[in-house]
């Protein structure tokens, strides 16, 4: 009769020390786990930090917070945020640490049932914008402190110089930290880190950050033209179109060399273009759906946001001579 | 009026390019595919692009294979890659090693949907 009580006590001693290191944990799994979607709302998720998109949700109360949390939505809330191997503790930490980050008015019916310790963690919310570097440097390593400064940076760091662009070490992760592998997979650190690869290739600014196309006219790469021939030539096809564009930009050379160098004239013809000059209305709105040179770029080949690249050719009443640059 | 409405629907969205979610860190154009994996057990499956384009012009795999260029449309299963369908045209122990490294291609956080990833730009999966 005595072990369960032991049990019990155990359990109960182990519940208190949980809750002193609850709002630890909860940070933890947030800058791991639900940061994903949360911090920027991906999804329609409510977003780390903003009252408003967690007031409607809190009024229905912690329980159904904790329940959606560990159990999953029909709307896209994926269960412990899809890592089933997290504790149910850690999961509701994350949900408390998220709820509190919302900071919400003071009249929530169950979150003010424990008020001391409440009071503290709304007092660490407020102290940390400045004193944020000070505070976790030592406690947590260098690497996990800076990953949990940039996630939650929308959030607690109002004012950060870029609140957007991506910092310079968030380029090019290896496998373990991109947060689409998963590091409790073995195989995960067995595969190879982009910037291994990068090194020695010509730089873009976007993208992979690779130069693709100099990359194989430098002859830095020579990726297979034929599945098992190693020394299948490419059937490249140098023919640029140039397509006018109305307004202000400078209109668009599309150049067949380029292309050819990696596709078949089958992954264009005819159906994503009709093989005519002209025959194909192309916008740029058409383009950010994924529509026709959307179906590449701005996925897998170089993004959208590299205007110049396409927009290539200055207009004739500039009358100013450039070099065509697509056409090399 | 409708060369006005071109250029300012092409601005919204363009002002949407820049607001992507930054908080994914994943290299550009990886995919993840979760058609199958997950409800059977295992974790999804990243493919990386930029590794096999390292390797491979698009053409191999999309002209040659029959990839369809749209993420999530091709019906992918085990029994296809065991018999040198897909990945397994070259995951056969002689172009590069073997299925049975489950981890290796089983390798993304459980719970991720199909589609790629690493701030890409264009909404998708592709259409045409
Ligand atoms: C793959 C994206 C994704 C991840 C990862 C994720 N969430 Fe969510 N979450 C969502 C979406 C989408 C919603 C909105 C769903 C809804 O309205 O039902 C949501 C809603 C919630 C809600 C509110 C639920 C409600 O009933 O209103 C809570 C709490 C929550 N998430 C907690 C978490 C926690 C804790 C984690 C990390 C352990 C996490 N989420 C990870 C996508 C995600
Ligand atoms: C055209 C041939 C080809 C196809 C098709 C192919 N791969 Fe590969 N893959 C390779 C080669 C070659 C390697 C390098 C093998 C080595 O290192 O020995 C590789 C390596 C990999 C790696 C390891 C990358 C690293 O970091 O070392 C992963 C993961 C992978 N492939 C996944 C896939 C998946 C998933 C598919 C199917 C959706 C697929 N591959 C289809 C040729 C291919
Ligand atoms: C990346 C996609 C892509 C690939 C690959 C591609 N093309 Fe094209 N092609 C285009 C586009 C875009 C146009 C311009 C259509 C327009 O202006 O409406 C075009 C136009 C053409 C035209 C019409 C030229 C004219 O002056 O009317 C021909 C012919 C053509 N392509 C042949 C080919 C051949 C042959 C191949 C393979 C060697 C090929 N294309 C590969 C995208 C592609
Ligand atoms: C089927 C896929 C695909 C489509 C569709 C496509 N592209 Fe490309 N494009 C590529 C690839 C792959 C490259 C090589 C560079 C890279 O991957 O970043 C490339 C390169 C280019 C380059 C060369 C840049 C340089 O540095 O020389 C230009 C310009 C370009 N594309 C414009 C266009 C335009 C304009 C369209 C639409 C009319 C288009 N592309 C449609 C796949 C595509
Ligand atoms: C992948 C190549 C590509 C990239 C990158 C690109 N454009 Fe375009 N853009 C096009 C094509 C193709 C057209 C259609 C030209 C035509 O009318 O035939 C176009 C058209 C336009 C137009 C005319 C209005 C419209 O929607 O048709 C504007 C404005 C424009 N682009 C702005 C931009 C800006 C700004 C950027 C950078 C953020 C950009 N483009 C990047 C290919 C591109
Ligand atoms: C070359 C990469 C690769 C390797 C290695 C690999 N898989 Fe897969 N597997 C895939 C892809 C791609 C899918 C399709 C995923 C989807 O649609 O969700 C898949 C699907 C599955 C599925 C669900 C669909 C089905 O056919 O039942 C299971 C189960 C599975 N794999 C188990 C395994 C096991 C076990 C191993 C190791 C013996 C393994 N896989 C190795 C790429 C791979
Ligand atoms: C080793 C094989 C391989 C090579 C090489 C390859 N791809 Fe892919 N690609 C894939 C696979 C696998 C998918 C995912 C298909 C799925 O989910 O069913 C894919 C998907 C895509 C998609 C769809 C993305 C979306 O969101 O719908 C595009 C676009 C694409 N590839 C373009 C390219 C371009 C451009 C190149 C050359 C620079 C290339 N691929 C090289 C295997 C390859």
């Amino acid at each position: 009769m005595n072990i369960p009580k032991t049990i019990a006590l155990l359990a109960s001693l182990l519940a208190i020390s949980t809750q002193i290191h609850a709002d630890a944990v909860g940070k933890d799994v947030y800058s791991k786990v639900c940061v994903t979607c949360h911090a920027t709302g991906l999804a329609g998720s409510p977003r780390f930090g903003q009252a408003a998109d967690w007031a409607p949700r809190v009024a229905g109360g912690m329980a159904g917070l904790y329940q959606s949390a560990l159990n999953g939505t029909p709307k896209g809330m994926p269960a412990k945020g899809g890592h089933i191997t997290l504790a149910d503790a850690d999961v509701k930490a994350a949900v408390d640490y998220m709820v509190a980050a919302a900071k919400l008015p003071k009249s929530e019916p169950e979150a003010r049932k424990e008020e001391p310790k409440k009071a503290e963690a709304k007092k660490e919310e407020v102290k940390k914008p400045e004193a944020k570097v000070a505070v976790i440097a030592p406690v947590v390593p260098p690497s996990e402190a800076a990953t949990a400064l940039a996630t939650t940076a929308s959030a607690a760091d109002a004012n950060s110089f870029n609140r957007l662009l991506k910092p310079a070490n968030k380029r090019n992760l290896p496998p373990p930290e991109d947060g689409i592998h998963d590091p409790a997979n073995d195989g995960t650190h067995a595969l190879q880190p982009p910037l291994t690869a990068f090194g020695s290739l010509p730089k873009s600014l976007a993208g992979n950050r690779v130069n693709w196309v100099e990359a194989i006219a430098q002859k830095k790469i020579n990726p297979r033209y034929d599945r098992n021939d190693p020394k299948a030539e490419p059937i490249v096809m140098d023919l640029n179109i140039v397509r006018e564009v109305k307004g202000s930009m400078p209109d668009v050379v599309y150049p067949h060399k380029q292309h050819t160098e990696w596709l078949d004239c089958s992954n264009c013809h005819p159906a994503i273009f009709i093989p005519q000059k002209g025959a194909n209305q192309i916008s740029m709105a058409a383009i950010l759906l994924g529509e026709k040179c959307g179906v590449c770029h701005g996925k897998v080949a170089f993004p959208v946001s590299e205007c110049r690249n396409c927009h290539s050719k200055k207009k004739d009443m500039a009358k100013v001579a450039i070099p065509a640059e697509a056409g090399k | 009026m409708k060369r006005l409405v071109s250029p300012l629907l092409a601005g919204c969205l363009l002002a949407g390019l820049f607001l992507q979610p930054v908080a994914l860190r994943a290299e550009y154009g990886d995919v993840v595919i979760n058609r199958q994996a997950e409800k059977n057990g295992m974790r999804p499956v990243v493919f990386p692009h930029w590794f096999h384009r390292i390797r491979f012009r698009c053409k191999v795999c999309h002209a040659e294979l029959g990839f369809k260029m749209r993420a999530g449309s091709n019906p992918i299963t085990m029994t296809d890659i065991i018999e040198g369908r897909f990945c397994g045209a070259c995951h056969n122990n002689d172009i590069a090693w073997s299925p049975e490294n489950c981890d290796l291609c089983h390798s993304g956080k459980p719970g991720l949907p199909t589609g790629v990833f690493g701030g890409h730009e264009t909404s998708g999966p592709g259409r045409w």
